[in-house]
């Protein structure tokens, strides 16, 4: 490559760079700094911010209420993923399609997308209370339930299951869908048609076009979206956040939470540090898979 | 010839690079005097309406300008970032000169003696008549650990707030006047439907915050937090076990307290608008304006009474904001005239009207617009029994967060929610809330 063209490449890749190292990199490392050091607001101005090793790493790990946010956590990433994908995939396929009224429906699945989460949130949380719930009404009226569904404040559990994790799961998946949607979309209309056309000749039925046309020549967005779905599972915060605090009784608490919690409620900045140390663990250790795969499938 | 003309362009060279040195001493000496007229940087949270209020504050300095020729550049502080604004500023971010502030324990104990708020103890002559024009109350807002902070402006002080329409239905008179009158009201106020889901609870102990609804029940009952010097817990006692009980007893025996109040999505204001519930223990100043002005259809169905009276006392729940001056400031003096200004009887007036903002200072709530309704007259009743929310501890404010995770909101919701053993509860948090306060007790 030219010497100039280089120069041109590398002076385009700057801004972004330096706004990535600046608000992106730098951030982080300065977060994975802090964990290895003692740093309580409270004492930060007598103590100082002595280094401590892996001491909040352990006190993190010593902690049941941590704990419990990780299996959240993972439960919240697996059900929100699976359910967007799949009602992704079968909304994709619906929007794919040609007939009259198409530009509305596409319409209305993107509305979901136009409400920011914390918005969305609010709008649910009135939604979703016990007492003022137009879904207990309705479903009271009919007749369906003869007492109210306590949807983010029944403590009763089922393993990591339970209602109010249900409630929040299936805001983050409302909020999520237009954007898998979409992604998915644009992988569906970049499929040729003469290779259902040839499956149709083959004799094949709507599922097995589906199995073995759409599924694979879509597995490469999928995976992007996968990757990106769980990363954003693992970091989730506002919906939880907003909606039930992390409780009733921890039911809903996700590491993100639990480290906002420990920095501006407990004004422990290390301990926080070191959980989110540990998202940054997690969502890395998929990144390298996702890489890796990408890496082995350039090479073949 | 050439020497002279060498030596007079050597001259000339001196004198022009003294006339150069002197340009450049002036010039500094000019940056030195707009230094020195550099505007006081005056920080305020926005209160009531934030024209009206940021219209009022703007009238204050532009007389306090036209008075003293100091200039002031007034930033309004939006609530959603104020607290972390101030957590920044505890710990060495860009900070104004002085401010409107609130929490002065905890962003003192975090800013030490380096950030944050800066004792003005040198100029607390200048409010000679302090103790005497002001509840005393709020001047515990302002002092920390022997050192004078500044003037308190605005007290959030809270009384029982309760349905007019829901007592008159119910053939009560008044408002409950102590815990057991609270118990038989609500009871009576309490109606189900045939399924037996409740379609109006009786009570509910405060507002959102549920830690901050317990403070005042536990002083009621003849509590105390931590010991003076705000060193040792002092929770695991029978006054802390007989006010969860109480409250306890009016969820799961008594019926008449949703179960929900300590979760996030429980709106107590909400369900008191909607008729869905009668009374409210203990509720912030500003619902009274917000109901009068957003919901001016349930005028005279609600109205406000001083505090239940406890087994013990009547004290109700109370907290400062006040103004005073940053550490770092090079305006020290500006500031405390700006503050002695703003803190005269008819600019404390006129703030408080803007605001709706309860006032510390006793003429403002002996003037009429403190008296021209029954709620605000409930409100300066109230400030007698004021007692200051804030504890000498800086951890104070993160034991009685709002959330899942702080001492106070854990043994809450373990003796309340969960209906654990309250002894082992209450001793359980006594242990937690000591591990907190030593964090700061041993600097």
């Amino acid at each position: 490559m030219r010497r100039e063209t280089l120069i041109f490449c590398y002076a385009m890749v700057a801004p972004a760079l330096i706004f990535t190292i600046l608000l992106g990199i730098y951030p982080m490392l300065a977060s994975i700094r802090i964990s290895f050091l003692e740093y309580d607001l409270l004492r930060v101005h007598t103590t100082g911010t002595p280094w401590v090793g892996f001491e909040n790493y352990l006190r993190v790990f010593n902690d049941p209420k941590f704990l419990q946010t990780v299996v959240n956590t993972g439960i919240f990433t697996v059900l929100a993923v699976s359910g967007v994908i799949s009602l992704g995939l079968l909304l994709s396929q619906v929007l794919n399609e040609d007939y009259r009224g198409r530009s509305v429906v596409r319409l209305l699945v993107c509305v979901p997308w136009f409400v920011p989460p914390v918005v969305a949130s609010a709008i649910w949380m009135w939604l979703l209370n016990t007492d003022r719930s137009p879904i207990n009404y309705l479903l009271m009226h009919w007749g369906l339930i003869d007492s109210n569904i306590r949807f983010l404040t029944d403590r009763e559990a089922w393993g990591p299951f339970s209602v109010p994790m249900l409630s929040v799961t299936a805001v983050r998946i409302w909020n999520g869908l237009p954007f898998v949607v979409i992604f998915l979309l644009a992988g569906l209309q970049s499929i040729p048609r003469s290779l259902y056309e040839a499956a149709e000749m083959d004799g094949a039925s709507i599922l097995q076009k589906f199995r073995y046309v759409t599924l694979p020549l879509l597995g490469p967005v999928l995976g992007v979206l996968l990757m990106l779905l769980v990363m954003t599972g693992l970091g989730h915060f506002e919906i939880n956040y907003i909606m039930t605090g992390g409780g009733p009784q921890n039911l809903t608490n996700t590491m993100a939470i639990y480290s906002y919690q420990q920095a501006f409620q407990n004004w422990r900045f290390d301990t926080a540090a070191a959980a989110s140390g540990l998202i940054l663990i997690l969502t890395g250790i998929v990144c390298i898979y996702y890489i890796r795969g990408q890496l082995k499938k350039d090479v073949r | 010839m050439t020497s002279d003309t060498t030596r007079n362009r050597g001259k000339n060279r001196t004198v022009s690079t003294l006339m150069r040195g002197a340009a450049l001493a002036g010039a500094l000496a000019a940056g030195v005097g707009t230094a020195a007229a550099e505007p006081v940087k005056f920080w305020s949270q926005p209160y009531g309406d934030l024209l009206q209020w940021q219209s009022s504050l703007e009238k204050n300095i532009q007389a306090f300008t036209a008075e003293t020729g100091i200039e002031v550049d007034l930033q309004i502080i939006n609530w959603s970032s104020a607290f972390s604004n101030w957590l920044t500023v505890a710990q060495g971010g860009a900070a104004p000169d002085c401010a409107d502030m609130f929490w002065l324990y905890s962003f003192s104990g975090i800013g030490g003696d380096k950030y944050g708020p800066k004792p003005i103890n040198d100029h607390r002559s200048a409010w000679p008549e302090l103790d005497k024009d002001f509840f005393p109350g709020s001047l515990t807002d302002v002092n920390w650990q022997g050192d004078f902070y500044g003037i308190p402006w605005r007290v959030d002080v809270r009384p029982i707030l309760v349905s007019r329409t829901a007592l008159d239905e119910a053939g009560l008179a008044a408002a409950p006047d102590n815990w057991d009158e609270i118990v038989a009201h609500a009871k009576a106020l309490t109606k189900r439907d045939d399924n037996g889901n409740v379609s109006r609870w009786g009570y509910n102990f405060g507002m959102t915050n549920a830690p901050q609804a317990l403070v005042p029940l536990y002083w009621q009952a003849g509590g105390s937090f931590m010991s003076d010097d705000g060193k040792t817990a002092t929770i695991d006692n029978d006054e802390m076990r007989a006010t969860l009980q109480w409250m306890h007893d009016m969820i799961w025996e008594h019926k008449v307290v949703n179960p929900d109040f300590m979760e996030p999505s429980y709106d107590p204001q909400a369900d008191f608008v909607s008729g869905n519930l009668a009374m409210v223990g203990s509720v912030a100043p500003n619902w009274g304006s917000q109901l009068s002005s957003q919901y001016p259809e349930l005028n005279g169905s609600w109205e406000m009474a001083i505090a239940p009276k406890g087994p013990k006392n009547r004290d109700t729940y109370s907290g400062a904001g006040y103004w005073g001056v940053l550490r770092g400031t090079d305006k020290e003096a500006e500031c405390v005239k700006l503050i002695e200004f703003l803190s005269q009887n008819d600019q404390m007036q006129s703030l408080s009207e803007a605001s709706s903002a309860v006032s510390p200072r006793r003429s403002v709530m002996a003037s009429n617009y403190w008296a021209d309704e029954p709620w605000k007259k409930v409100l300066s009743a109230s400030l007698e029994y004021g007692r200051t929310s804030q504890h000498p501890s800086p951890v104070w404010s993160a034991l009685v967060s709002p959330k899942p995770g702080s001492v106070i909101y854990d043994m809450m919701y373990d003796a309340l929610v969960a209906q654990k053993n309250i002894d082992e509860v209450v001793s359980a948090a006594q242990v937690r809330m000591q591990v907190e306060m030593n964090r700061s007790s041993d600097n």
